[in-house]
């Protein structure tokens, strides 16, 4: 009973064997190369790179609940990325502008 | 006129997903041409890697799905354009494109 399901699985016009499953598969990836990123300093960090990221993962979680069939797939995907992106962007936002009192005062 | 009337009322057109989500994702292009003086230890070698793969598996998409989204393909052949300069660099800031130093001295 298994195999013949994970066979219909294997077969589905949007399995595995098909760009249709890999491509938001592995958009995975941009949310764990983010998280990776967590760990960097934020001077590194790019305004323009996450604030895309962020809004690529607004826009795409809206517009996957709103095509039939929801895709509940892209629209998880796209809401970690968007979570990310909010994280990097905040944690960059408080370095450049709420650690100016701390960094005078070391200066002094 | 016509055109303009035919690609508004488009299956791919402005009043659609089809349309907007690519429309979404120029803006990776667009940060990554923002950031193209950065100096490469800024760049994140992570996610420029990660947007090289992405954006060819997402070209492939574009050509597949139906109906088959132009907008899209054109959309991630740019990023995966100026993703791959990103990376170069990055990997040169990193001393990945370096020759091999020849250390002993030539006779």
């Amino acid at each position: 009973m298994a195999t013949s399901k994970l066979q219909a699985l294997w077969n589905h016009p949007a399995g595995p064997k098909t760009i249709h499953f890999w491509a938001p598969t592995f958009k995975w990836g941009i949310s764990i190369a983010n998280i990776a990123d967590f760990a960097k300093p934020p001077e590194k960090l790019s305004y323009p790179q996450q604030f895309a990221v962020t809004a690529t993962g607004i826009i795409w979680s809206r517009y996957s609940m709103v095509i039939t069939p929801k895709n509940w797939n892209l629209f998880s995907v796209n809401v970690a990325m968007a979570g990310t992106g909010l994280y990097q962007l905040s944690r960059k936002i408080r370095h450049d502008y709420f650690n100016e009192e701390e960094t005078a005062a070391i200066k002094e | 006129m016509s055109f303009f009337k035919t690609f508004l009322n488009s299956p791919v057109g402005p009043k659609t997903t089809h349309f907007w989500g690519p429309v979404a994702n120029w803006g990776f292009v667009a940060a990554a041409m923002a950031d193209i003086e950065k100096p490469p230890e800024m760049l994140s070698g992570n996610m420029t890697g990660v947007m090289c793969v992405y954006s060819a598996l997402c070209m492939r998409f574009a050509w597949m799905v139906q109906p088959r989204n132009y907008l899209l393909l054109v959309c991630h052949a740019s990023n995966e354009t100026v993703q791959l300069y990103q990376l170069s660099r990055w990997a040169g800031g990193q001393g990945y494109l370096q020759l091999k130093e020849d250390k002993t001295p030539s006779p």
